[in-house]
């Protein structure tokens, strides 16, 4: 049975139909047991259903009843935002966003570039001695950030001549 | 709590600012250099001959102590505070024989040049960072040595 022969079905049950179409379904309903049975028991659920709204009763009337359902939905609408443009923060937000992102890349590079440098300071990698002195030797000591070039020469009549108390002066 | 990634981001970038004025402060305490140079004599004996010669400082001895040397006891025959302005040279007499020539050369980098009765002796380039130390050295008479301790004070 389709859709519309049930809406027929239930308005001829509640009277709705003109006269000669309600005589229609009647006398179809001799021969479609289908249809029989569906008005059965649209009827049982009506007889179920009937009265059992009869004890409510509103405090007001039903037409001022309805009039407050209609003023809360036309407040509920008013309170909806037109719609507007983007608003500024949500602008701020998009352009601050990429820029965080390339902010931070920048300054992960810094610091990583400052590291490197610190690391290549601290070395002596980049270190360059130049001197006649063949038998001179450069030690470094990475913890104490202490280098030492250590000279054969001048000798001992050079650069290190004693004075009378042995010492430098 | 709720998120707000506007605060977050308005919180990195004043990082941001942070960070490159810091570079830039630390830039500006770079251009120029100051320094200390020091004769020192390096020996066994407890005390110096010489009533003028003081213990070096304990920094420069425990750094010292840290090197290959034989010599227990260090003393400071002369001492010599002085700043290299940027791409700037300057020659220090340690004493009548020793001079140190001192060129910036940019970023922490030093060209040290040691003279021995004015003739060059070494020519060094480094990086010599805040609180390195270069010590150049060798024998002295009386199997005592001497060292020229170049001492970067900022």
């Amino acid at each position: 049975m389709d859709w519309k022969t049930q809406l027929k079905l239930q308005a001829f049950l509640d009277g709705e139909l003109p006269e000669t179409q309600a005589r229609k379904v009647s006398n179809s309903l001799a021969q479609d047991r289908e249809a029989a049975a569906l008005l059965a028991e649209l009827r049982q659920t009506r007889e179920a259903l009937a009265g059992f709204d009869k004890g409510i009763q509103l405090p007001e009337t039903r037409e001022f009843f309805w009039s407050k359902i209609q003023r809360e939905i036309q407040r509920a609408e008013a309170r909806t935002p037109a719609p507007v443009g983007i608003p500024f923060f949500a602008r701020l937000r998009r352009l601050l966003m990429p820029a965080t992102a390339v902010a931070l890349l920048a300054i992960v590079g810094m610091v990583a570039t400052r590291q490197t440098g610190s690391t290549l300071r601290s070395g002596g990698a980049e270190a360059e001695t130049s001197l006649e002195d063949t038998g001179a030797f450069t030690y470094r000591d990475y913890s104490a950030g202490t280098t030492l070039v250590w000279l054969s020469y001048p000798a001992e009549h050079e650069l290190a001549d004693e004075d009378e108390g042995g010492t430098l002066d | 709590m709720r998120h707000n990634p506007a605060s977050t981001a308005i919180l990195i970038w004043c990082s941001v600012v942070c960070a490159v004025l810091a570079c830039g402060e630390s830039r500006s305490q770079a251009a120029t250099l100051k320094l200390q140079v020091q004769l020192v004599w390096g020996t066994n004996d407890d005390r110096s001959p010489d009533p003028k010669h003081k213990p070096v400082e304990s920094d420069v001895r425990e750094k010292l102590k840290e090197l290959p040397l034989k010599w227990s006891n260090y003393f400071e025959v002369n001492r010599k505070g002085f700043e290299v302005s940027p791409a700037g040279v300057i020659r220090i007499a340690l004493s009548e024989k020793c001079e140190v020539e001192v060129r910036s050369l940019g970023s922490s980098k030093l060209e040290v040049t040691l003279f021995g009765k004015g003739k060059e002796t070494l020519k060094r380039t480094q990086s010599l960072p805040n609180g390195e130390m270069l010590v150049l050295g060798g024998n002295a008479p009386n199997s005592t040595a001497w060292l020229v301790v170049l001492k970067r004070m900022e």
